[in-house]
């Protein structure tokens, strides 16, 4: 049976094969669930930057409110095209990912606001501009892969084009040093950051390898101390990926992704063999060459300092110190539990207050009770991706669902971790929330595959018992 | 046009509450997912299911080896199935009666070619079948199940019946109070004898042509 008829249910497909055909069309409780949750972040949005205005300059003005209800347009366009070509999805994600972008939006906005920045130079517009791609190509996406196991065919075919999107940073041209990062290409004046679309290459790669290879690595190998270490031969790959994880700290100085990368390889590696013993050598390879990083490489050492003494003077003052991270700590301190109240607090005094710290500005205007509305929308969004991997009825997809979601919830936890000082802190962006045209459509495109994915896990059972 | 305090105040707690209220709009939704159905008591209505009322209504099929007694007389929750709702008069039972629990090596396996649909032998929905289609089945009590076996000793999700090489294979997925194939408690996939009754909780199915 194929996914787009599982949800009729069993009293349409048992009658007599001689029996016509009869297509009975049901309410979509999914869909519509989708409309009325859709209204309600779109109004959410509008409520954030109607407070911005209100807050920031004391009047409304209704440019960036009309441009705002384009994108909503945009959005339920999107949960149109869903009614048709995928039915059963999720109705969860795409309200989340709406309302997540559309408080990025407005902080964003607010910190334009704060700066003066009017027009093309205007941040908020620009990342709306991005949003309506990024939504465009998620319309794309779902109307292009109706069934993901197309996806599996091309296994090593995306394996290869991740590797060739984290490499043409490098290339002489078109790649771009930006704040010491060489993550950019850069073709006029738009720039892109290649290795996010290069994560969702790479989450495909390893679901589509480990369905091929997982026998071999779970069942073969030599047992220590109680846990079954897998062969060097099937350890190979793994190797290779780490090797990979640390070229990109050290050639493109980029911590955070190379953190990303690994760690996204080592969770699907140990859903696909269930096998203790791969997390934890993949654990002793990271933390080893991290350790390692931070002797030679003089920029990982400086993250290290600046996460275990960032209040010392001389931490503090040093050029690529402790100054950002210092500040967004107070702007949260300054936010406290209700917040500053959009608009009014002064999130701007923190360097890249809206693309790297747009948590820190968020969490100063919004405090802790709207940051912790804003991580369990994260939670819902992670957990939605995560139930494919329960429920979902092909390896390959299950895999690839937790994949795709744990790349957003590991990313979630980079960032903020790094901005509240819990590790390091990495340069990566926050999913949807951030300033940054390639993590907008990357982020985007994962949500547009989950809910590929949850159009195939079957909602209405077969029989009730 | 100047806004007071009090009113910026106000509007800033107002919007903290309609993202909470967001927050929970989306988990009240999806509360059945994550906390699973309710359990169901086991002598409880029979005719609030679409499905069976559309099984149970349809005349009944004509298998061929039909008679003798049901697997429910040794049940050991026999006592506390439903009786039977819906026009099914004729027990199914197991072809050979006489013969002992445990492996049957000579038995024919199920496959996609002789096992065509699930019949429900004993438990609250007996006598109900669906048609067996080329595609995993999930058994347990979240409604994300193929199979959805709502009582007190199934888990959430509880086992599969899966395809491998076209012979359908029964899987335990670390369930509670454990699937049992024959009788015997399966703890890696097994594959699944045509006729061969394989018990999740008050309740038990067959596979057959």
């Amino acid at each position: 049976m194929t996914a787009p008829t599982s949800s009729t249910p069993l009293a349409s497909r048992t009658g007599a094969p001689s029996a016509p055909v009869r297509r009975i069309r049901l309410p979509k409780k999914l869909r519509n669930l989708e409309l009325g949750l859709l209204v309600f972040a779109c109004a959410i949005n509008a409520a954030a930057v109607v407070l911005v205005e209100l807050g920031a300059i004391g009047h409304l003005d209704f440019t960036l409110v009309l441009l705002g209800a384009g994108l909503s347009a945009l959005v339920v366009a999107m949960h149109i095209v869903m009614r048709y070509v995928a039915p059963d999805a999720d109705p969860f994600v795409l309200p989340i990912a709406t309302v997540l972008n559309g408080i990025g939006i407005a902080e964003i906005y607010r910190i334009d606001i704060a700066r003066h920045d009017a027009g093309w130079d205007s941040a908020a517009v620009r990342q709306i501009v991005w949003t309506a791609i990024a939504v465009v190509c998620a319309i794309a996406v779902i109307l292009l892969i109706r069934n993901h196991r197309v996806l599996q065919r091309y296994t090593y075919v995306f394996g290869f084009g991740a590797l060739v999107l984290l490499v043409l940073p490098m290339l002489p041209i078109i790649g771009r040093q930006v704040n010491g990062a060489r993550v950019w290409i850069g073709i006029g004046p738009f720039s892109f950051q290649p290795g996010e679309i290069a994560k969702i290459a790479l989450a495909v790669f390893f679901a589509g390898y480990l369905v091929q290879a997982r026998d071999s690595l779970s069942m073969v190998g030599r047992k220590v101390l109680g846990i079954r270490f897998p062969r060097l031969r099937d350890l190979g790959p793994i190797l290779v990926l780490w090797g990979l994880s640390m070229a990109v700290i050290v050639f493109q100085r980029d911590l955070g992704t190379g953190l990303l990368y690994f760690g996204l390889f080592l969770v699907m590696i140990y859903v696909a063999t269930a096998r203790v013993g791969w997390v934890v050598i993949g654990l002793v390879l990271f933390v080893g060459g991290a350790l390692i990083a931070s002797r030679i490489l003089g920029y990982v050492q400086d993250r290290f300092e600046n996460w275990l003494d960032p209040f010392s003077d001389h931490v503090y003052n040093a050029t690529g110190g402790s100054y950002q991270l210092v500040q967004g700590l107070f702007g949260l301190a300054h936010g406290g539990l209700l917040g500053t109240g959009l608009g009014q607090g002064r999130p701007t005094v923190t360097p890249l207050a809206e693309s790297d710290y747009i948590v820190a500005s968020l969490g100063e205007e919004l405090g802790l009770i709207g940051i912790f509305a804003i991580l369990c929308l994260y939670l819902l969004f992670v957990s939605r991706g995560f139930r494919v991997g329960f429920a979902g009825q092909d390896d390959f997809g299950k895999l690839l669902g937790v994949g795709l979601a744990f790349t957003v919830a590991l990313q979630v936890f980079i960032v903020i971790g790094g901005i509240t000082r819990v590790i390091p802190l990495t340069g990566l962006t926050t999913p949807f929330l951030a300033a940054g045209g390639s993590s907008l459509v990357a982020n985007w495109i994962i949500a547009a595959l989950l809910l590929r994915l949850t159009d195939t896990v079957r909602n209405q059972p077969r029989l009730v018992v | 046009m100047t806004v007071s305090t009090l009113t910026l105040l106000v509007l800033r707690i107002g919007f903290l509450l309609l993202l909470w209220l967001f927050v929970f709009a989306i988990v009240y939704a999806l509360r059945s997912d994550l906390f699973g159905q309710r359990v169901r008591k086991l002598q409880s209505d029979a005719a609030g299911n679409p499905f069976a009322s559309a099984a149970a209504a349809r005349p009944a099929p004509a298998p061929a080896a039909a008679a003798g007694t049901i697997s429910t007389a040794e049940h050991p929750l026999a006592g506390l199935a439903r009786p039977i709702t819906g026009p099914i008069e004729r027990p199914a039972a197991r072809p050979v009666p006489g013969e002992p629990a445990g492996s049957f090596p000579n038995r024919p396996m199920a496959t996609v070619l002789t096992a065509h649909r699930l019949v429900i032998t004993s438990g609250p929905r007996r006598g109900t079948e669906i048609p067996l289609v080329n595609e995993p089945i999930t058994i347990g009590r979240s409604g994300d199940s193929g199979l959805v076996i709502r009582d007190e000793y199934t888990s959430t999700h509880h086992a599969r019946l899966m395809l491998w090489n076209n012979e359908w294979m029964i899987q335990d997925l670390d369930s509670t109070n454990g699937t049992f194939l024959d009788g015997q408690r399966v703890t890696v996939p097994t594959q699944v004898p045509l006729d061969a009754p394989i018990k999740i909780g008050t309740t038990t199915f067959e596979l057959r042509r």
